[in-house]
């Protein structure tokens, strides 16, 4: 099946991006499950990423060649084993990595190679939640949420002040607007984070792991909080997790990674169900 | 005290030796004056250089008897509210050098001292007065001590002195006498080690003289500091900036200044720039010299404060497009500020105590006063003194420093994941459904994050 043979091209022969996006034109053509997305005829990928390449210290080689396609509105989550590199392919999407060689295009737009100021106008359309949350402890929920908006994106107080309120209900933490973050739990510091990210409306989303700091019983709200925002939010999200059943339940494709490159993908109840690599059997089977 | 230096003796020797040479010089003449030739006090602050008024004191009075001149009694006057009551003289006789012994009789009654002589002074001698133990008007002022004389032709007016100036006598003064007299201060005293550290006159004394050199102290280093952060700011951001040149001036700076003695920092300063003919006040000398000498000490302490803050800080500024500059300002620096408070306070109290050595080159300051008022005294109580107005300023200092630590240490706990040991608690129903997750959590968490935490030995078993 055509699935099959699209995953075999993109990850063996690392096709051309024009090629990628022929499969999905192809893929919509004949309305084919390569991902729950519906994509729209001649429709370019929002985030391309084209022979990614990264080394750190010269030597260890974390990404050795990724190919990535993500269209606009769709949920992809990646998955995979410690060390094969996922975190670090989000990590080079918005630059907080350096890529040691390959593109990334946002918007058909060449990000590498930058300066640094020209970075800093990147980074704008590329949200990102973090693992550890990173919340600014000084600052309260509101404020971490403002901070962005007025700083970088120039709106005023009051504009900022309408919009962290606004999302802060949207994670359910209206009633925490004025609690700084040591005064929240984990989980309520995560939405919050999400809060802050989404605030910003930027283009793409990054989750590097969001759930993987957090006592069990509050990945529940965040989870939900990521749920609603993939469900109704109409955002482009990139999501590294170990949750497989948001994976399954929420991820328009999953994309599984094996030491730096992207080893199979497709629409998460394929991989999950029927996986086609041994690898992927192998670590599905690892967690089930 | 002041009281065992009282002298009576009148000494017959001198008195016998005047009786010749009056009789050698008898010569008749006409009616001059008798000169005053000097009126002075000696200090009796306790450990200063004033005379003041209402306590013991000594005066001295000197007059020259003229040619032709037999003076047989003199008088000196106060003003109304001084008194020689219960004061001693020692009458002393001089021709040139030598001395002669004139037997005299001092009676003091109130605001007058007569002295009448045994035999008439005659011409050329000097006569001095030592009246010990008699007290100033206690509102002090100039006073110019006056009188009258006998000669052979009745009695005269004698030359005003000139005024000797004193020092009203305050309830700190008069606190000082009372010390004086109290008999627990005399037992106090009398131990070796209380009465050389801890004298209580001397402390009251002390207090109050050391007043203008802990407030320039303080005046230093409050005016020194503001601009010691902006500057170790400055070269904390150089220290750890990316360009080569500005990290190699900061650390030469910081170096040198971290690694030379403050003494010879401002030896250099103070005795260098006049040669260079750069020639500043010196309390603006000091000031600058403690700014510089702390931005050093800053400057590390706010590259340790900046650095401590988790990378993840700087990330998550960066991916909300935030530049260098927001990112240190808005995220970086409130944080490290909120973390060097115990440690800048406590460079702030070490500051504070190194103006001390700016008395090595002559600035007032408390250090200096202390030493000016041992060595007048005699006594470390000064220094005891000093001390107390050091740890005044130092001692709340380092009570703040260790609530600070404690508010920061618990609201230290944001900005990452609580601590855990929750997990545990987790109940079984909800760890079955959560357990496969955690599989891959705990695999992922032990290879790929030094920084998460860790499961619980029975929760691990589980899994």
């Amino acid at each position: 099946m055509l699935g099959k043979k699209l995953t075999h091209t993109i990850n063996v022969d690392v096709p051309p991006a024009m090629e990628a996006n022929e499969a999905a034109r192809i893929a919509f053509e004949h309305d084919l499950p390569l991902s729950r997305h519906h994509f729209v005829e001649g429709e370019h990928p929002v985030v391309r990423i084209e022979h990614l390449m990264k080394t750190f210290d010269g030597e260890t080689q974390v990404l050795r060649d990724v190919n990535l396609n993500v269209w606009n509105g769709e949920i992809v989550v990646v998955l995979g084993p410690s060390g094969s590199g996922k975190s670090t392919m989000l990590r080079c999407i918005n630059l907080l990595e350096t890529p040691t060689a390959g593109h990334i295009l946002i918007d058909d737009e060449e990000i590498t190679g930058k300066s640094s100021k020209e970075v800093g106008i990147i980074r704008r359309d590329l949200g990102m939640v973090f693992q550890q949350f990173n919340l600014f402890p000084h600052l309260t929920a509101k404020e971490n949420v403002m901070i962005g908006q007025t700083k970088v994106l120039k709106k005023s107080k009051e504009e900022a002040e309408a919009e962290a309120i606004k999302q802060l209900e949207a994670v359910g933490l209206g009633d925490r607007a004025d609690y700084k973050p040591p005064q929240l739990s984990g989980g309520q510091q995560q939405r919050v984070a999400i809060a802050r990210a989404v605030a910003m409306h930027p283009k793409v989303l990054l989750f590097d792991e969001p759930t993987s700091a957090l006592d069990p019983e509050l990945v529940r709200d965040v989870l939900g909080v990521m749920r609603e925002l993939a469900l109704y939010g109409d955002m482009t999200m990139i999501v590294v997790t170990h949750e497989m059943g948001f994976a399954r339940d929420v991820g328009d494709r999953v994309v599984f990674m094996e030491g730096g490159v992207v080893v199979e993908q497709g629409l998460p109840e394929e991989v999950f169900d029927h996986p086609k690599h041994d690898r992927t059997k192998q670590f599905l089977g690892s967690i089930n | 005290m002041r009281n065992n230096r009282r002298d009576k003796s009148k000494g017959l020797l001198s008195a016998l030796a005047m009786l010749m040479l009056a009789c050698a010089l008898l010569v008749p003449t006409t009616a001059l004056a008798l000169t005053t030739n000097k009126a002075t006090a000696r200090p009796n602050e306790d450990g200063g250089s004033g005379v003041i008024g209402g306590l013991d004191t000594r005066l001295t009075w000197e007059g020259t008897v003229e040619a032709g001149e037999e003076v047989s009694a003199v008088t000196l006057t106060l003003p109304d509210d001084g008194t020689f009551d219960d004061s001693s003289t020692k009458i002393t006789v001089l021709e040139g050098l030598s001395r002669a012994s004139v037997e005299g009789e001092a009676v003091a009654s109130g605001s007058k001292l007569e002295v009448t002589f045994s035999e008439p002074i005659t011409e050329g001698y000097l006569l001095r007065l030592e009246v010990e133990g008699m007290r100033f008007p206690s509102e002090g002022g100039d006073v110019v001590v006056g009188g009258t004389y006998v000669n052979q032709d009745g009695e005269q007016q004698l030359a005003d002195s000139k005024p000797i100036a004193t020092i009203a006598n305050t309830p700190l003064q008069a606190l000082v006498a009372s010390l004086d007299e109290a008999a627990w201060v005399q037992v106090w005293n009398s131990n070796p080690f209380l009465g050389m550290f801890f004298k209580p006159q001397l402390l009251v004394t002390a207090f109050a003289t050391l007043v203008p050199g802990w407030l320039l102290c303080l005046l230093i280093v409050v005016i020194a500091y503001p601009f010691a952060i902006v500057l170790g700011l400055i070269f904390a951001l150089m220290k750890i900036s990316k360009n080569r040149l500005l990290r190699l001036i900061a650390i030469v700076y910081v170096n040198v200044l971290r690694g030379t003695p403050l003494f010879l920092q401002i030896y250099i300063m103070f005795f260098g720039l006049p040669m260079m003919n750069i020639n500043i006040d010196n309390n603006v000398l000091g000031v600058i010299v403690i700014a510089i000498n702390a931005s050093a000490y800053l400057a590390e302490i706010f590259r340790a404060g900046i650095q401590s803050i988790p990378q993840g800080q700087y990330e998550a500024a960066s991916s909300l497009g935030m530049n260098y500059f927001q990112t240190m300002f808005d995220i970086i620096l409130p944080q490290t500020i909120r973390r060097v408070i115990p440690t800048v306070t406590s460079d702030f109290i070490t500051s504070y105590k190194d103006t001390s050595l700016l008395s090595s080159v002559g600035v007032m300051e408390l250090m200096m006063f202390a030493k000016n008022l041992t060595s007048v005294s005699g006594n470390m109580t000064p220094y005891v003194a000093a001390a107390i107005f050091y740890l005044i300023v130092t001692l709340p200092l380092i009570k703040a420093v260790g609530y600070v630590e404690e508010r920061i240490a618990h609201s230290e706990r944001g900005g990452g994941p609580r601590p855990k040991g929750k997990t545990a608690k987790t109940s079984a129903a909800e760890a079955g459904v959560k357990l496969s997750e955690l599989a891959v959590h705990a695999e992922a968490l032990d290879d790929e994050h030094a920084y998460a935490p860790t499961l619980t030995p029975s929760f691990a078993s589980e899994v």
